[in-house]
């Protein structure tokens, strides 16, 4: 039994991993145990998420907001330059 | 390839050229910047280039080069991490000290996110973050790709990158709610 329970600070980096990469099976029975008893991490999961899908409309938010004709504009005058 | 035939290339694909750099790079400013110097390394070697492939592959190309040596300067490998800064958020014990504990930002969280304070606060905490952090927590959303290829792309471990991103993410997290809950 011993080897499924987590600290909270390994339950928080297994939330991340499992986010980006994949967690073991090991990992996966670990941090659903932990998550049934831990509304803190459990939180720290929900904030988590919450901020990965925020900075994922940022992101486009900012990747069409570039105005084109000016930027050709400026690649233009450095060609003129060389 | 004359000078006059990379000015009409110019304005062919600086959108293509752009977007993808944005996409790989997540940073708007880099990405111009990446687009910037493609066209002049493109005018530099004109002569060289072979009428095999078309002018848009061979900017691509250019591009892709100038992307990865972007990353090579910028990670050069492991990035360290003090273990000691995890001592900000978890006690000896590893559990969450009491007044870092995550607490509730509000009752309805699907809607959080189309809230404009909440919106700038989360930028404004980005950008506090130590910029290898946030490239490395910037990459994943936009390119929508996996760790793994995020890691070999920037060449550091898949150990090290998810460890930076529990680090960036801890600190993101407590800054948004330190600033989240005094309004």
């Amino acid at each position: 039994m011993q080897v499924l329970f987590l600290s909270c600070l390994r339950a928080s980096e297994l939330i991340e991993k499992d986010l980006h990469l994949r967690l073991g099976l090991l990992e996966q029975l670990q941090l659903k145990m932990h998550k049934t008893m831990c509304n803190t991490c459990n939180r720290y999961g929900k904030h988590s998420v919450l901020i990965e899908n925020g900075i994922r409309d940022l992101q486009r938010k900012e990747a069409m907001s570039i105005d084109f004709e000016e930027l050709e504009k400026r690649i233009i005058l450095n060609l003129k330059k060389i | 390839m004359k000078k006059d035939t990379i000015e009409s290339l110019v304005y062919l694909h600086t959108k293509e050229l752009y977007n993808w750099a944005f996409y790989k790079t997540s940073r708007s400013d880099v990405a111009e910047d990446l687009v910037q110097e493609t066209f002049l390394a493109a005018t530099e070697k004109a002569e060289s280039f072979k009428e095999l492939s078309s002018p848009k592959t061979w900017l691509f190309s250019i591009l892709n080069h100038k992307i990865i040596d972007f990353y090579r300067k910028k990670m050069n490998h492991t990035i360290r991490l003090d273990r000691k800064e995890l001592a900000t958020y978890f006690d000896d014990n590893m559990e969450w000290k009491k007044d870092k504990r995550p607490r509730d930002w509000t009752e309805d969280e699907t809607h959080l996110l189309d809230n404009q304070n909440f919106q700038e606060i989360l930028k404004k905490c980005l950008d506090h973050l130590p910029e290898k952090w946030n490239t490395c927590i910037k990459l994943k959303y936009l390119s929508e790709k996996n760790g793994k290829d995020i890691c070999q792309e920037i060449g550091i471990s898949t150990t090290n990158f998810w460890q930076i991103v529990h680090r960036a993410k801890l600190k993101l997290r407590d800054c948004i709610e330190t600033n989240w809950l005094k309004k």
